[in-house]
């Protein structure tokens, strides 16, 4: 009994400990920009809510918003769609070349996107990348595919390969019975591949320094970075309430789709 | 495996590979040959050998990087992993408000690490910060004290951030791992008397070793590059005194030293793999 109240209560203080930064922030974002910390009781805010059209208006946060989220969907979408189809040929036929390009994968595991980004720019300028959106979205994916391509190969490996045989027999080819039957099954795996990838893509910002120099394409790190630079701690009822809202959509993405993190990641995803 | 036909299914593999090629092979053979110069990123290069990497060993800017990006992973990497599966252990089984504190805790992940090493400067800055001017109404006057000034204690404080933020990342993964685990096997443990910690040491911990991989790897990685945390909570500073090898690289490329910055990546490449490769073999022998 009394190792289960210590459980329960261990779990409060790790949830306390996990939302306390998120307080600050709602209450800093809620302070009259004339409020001194030191007076008054510290915990509770002014409600000063205009902070947050101030924000809106004083960042340029909302077309990051819609940048962030036009570069994540794109990059997901090539992850899932490419990286699913690696997947499929690599654990189902023995070709040369798909373990050669397994192992390849496999090994560039280990490199992290951030050492290639000095040459990978010379290449952006080349075929007109720097700027654009889908040049980012190009980057992220191709930083996450190696990753990708094992998890879904792990998980393709794990289904009998009866389920596509039977629709060959129907008279299907091999490639059209993956549409049909494999991608639709693989759903639990793309789940946890999105989610565990997605957030990083939306928030990056190493390489968005490189490729996304112009104010329009700025990504939501960047725009609150030159944000937070401008007015270098002067402000900061401003710039906590333009962090919620940047903040805001990524809570709501997670809220809608954290169910299927755990049970896409037991399902295959970690047994490798 | 019988013989099938080629078909489309064949080439399944090359669209992910020709996109990888073009974007990351490429770059990776283009980055040795540029290190190899000292190019600025404008005039046209010329070969300068080896001439980047013996300069990097000489700068003590760069040696005192590597001091800050090793002590930062060597506090973060070993410590995320035993949070994360502390976390782990904590929160598998059943109790109430299972779902909503897995969530919790989950939450500062997904949040970009700057605005987080924004949100943590502002609670924990000296004298202005929140957690010093709330001291102060408490009676403590000097507050926090100018800890950005030590340099062990704002690697204490980075590496603290750090793990704070991903805890739940790394706990996740040890969760799929621990359901992964038959209940038959912890039932006959206990069957031949096995208390809790042998379980643990005979049981657990052997089977979760795929996540265990999974986890010291990424957490290697992802702690050896790290950039944005560092940028928004200390800028490098004071001086360059907590400066990560990534924010090098970023400052050298832009301050028009763009042969050197990529030769900079190829020693952090080394860097990178030799613990990475070592938590692998030691990882593999153990399953």
């Amino acid at each position: 009994m009394i190792s289960k109240i210590g459980r329960q209560a261990a779990i409060l203080f790790i949830c306390a400990l996990c939302l306390t930064p998120f307080y600050i922030l709602l209450t800093l974002s809620l302070n009259k920009p004339t409020r001194i910390l030191s007076e008054g009781n510290i915990f509770i805010p002014d409600f000063h809510f205009h902070n947050y059209i101030d924000g809106w208006v004083k960042s340029q946060i909302g077309t990051a918003i819609l940048n962030s989220a036009l570069i994540t969907l794109f990059a997901l979408a090539v992850i899932v769609v490419l990286g699913t189809m690696a997947a499929y040929t690599i654990a189902r036929f023995d070709y040369k070349f798909n373990k050669a390009f397994f192992w390849i994968f496999l090994c560039s595991m280990m490199i992290p996107g951030i050492i290639n980004t000095v040459p990978l720019y010379t290449l952006m300028i080349r075929i007109n990348a720097i700027n654009t959106l889908w040049g980012m979205a190009l980057v992220c994916a191709t930083n996450v595919l190696p990753s990708s391509v094992f998890i879904f190969t792990g998980f393709v490996r794990s289904l009998p390969r009866e389920i596509e045989e039977s629709a060959i027999i129907d008279g299907c080819s091999w490639f059209a019975a993956f549409w049909r039957i494999t991608f639709p099954l693989l759903k639990p795996s793309i789940a946890a591949v999105a989610i565990l990838n997605g957030f990083g893509i939306w928030n990056n910002y190493a390489q968005a320094v490189f490729f996304l120099q112009d104010r329009s394409k700025h990504n939501i790190p960047q725009a609150l970075s030159v944000y937070f630079q401008q007015f270098a701690g002067a402000k900061w009822h401003l710039m906590a309430a333009t962090a919620v809202i940047a903040v805001i959509p990524v809570i709501c993405a997670f809220l809608l789709f954290q169910k299927s993190l755990l049970k896409g990641l037991t399902e295959g995803a970690v047994k490798g | 495996m019988r013989h099938v036909k080629t078909g489309l299914h064949t080439f399944m593999a090359f669209p992910a590979f020709l996109l990888f090629a073009l974007f990351f092979l490429w770059p990776l053979a283009q980055g040795i040959g540029m290190s190899l110069t000292d190019w600025d990123g404008i005039r046209a290069p010329s070969f300068v050998g080896l001439q980047n990497f013996f300069s990097f060993f000489k700068d003590s800017r760069a040696l005192g990087d590597i001091k800050t990006t090793l002590l930062f992973t060597l506090g973060s990497a070993p410590l995320l992993n035993l949070v994360g599966l502390g976390y782990a252990l904590l929160m598998d089984g059943e109790f109430h408000g299972k779902g909503l504190a897995r969530v919790i805790i989950y939450l500062p992940a997904i949040i970009s690490p700057l605005i987080m090493g924004y949100i943590w400067y502002f609670l924990l800055q000296p004298d202005r910060g929140f957690v010093s001017q709330a001291m102060m109404q408490w009676g403590f006057s000097r507050g926090l004290g100018d800890w950005m000034n030590e340099y062990w204690l704002e690697m204490l404080v980075l590496i603290l951030v750090n793990v704070w933020q991903y805890a739940g990342m790394t706990m996740v993964i040890y969760l799929a791992g621990l359901q992964g685990i038959p209940q038959e096997l912890y039932e006959s443990a206990k069957m031949d008397g096995a208390g809790y910690s042998s379980r643990f040491r005979y049981v657990t911990l052997p089977l979760l070793i795929p996540s265990i991989r999974i986890n010291v790897v990424t957490n290697i990685i992802g702690s050896l590059s790290v950039f944005d945390i560092i940028m928004s909570l200390t800028d490098g500073g004071p001086g360059y005194a907590t400066e990560s090898l990534g924010i090098y690289i970023m400052r050298m490329c832009y301050g028009s030293k763009t042969g050197y910055s990529t030769a900079v990546a190829m020693i952090m490449f080394f860097i990178i793999l030799v613990p990475v490769v070592i938590s692998m073999r030691l990882t593999q022998e153990r399953e």
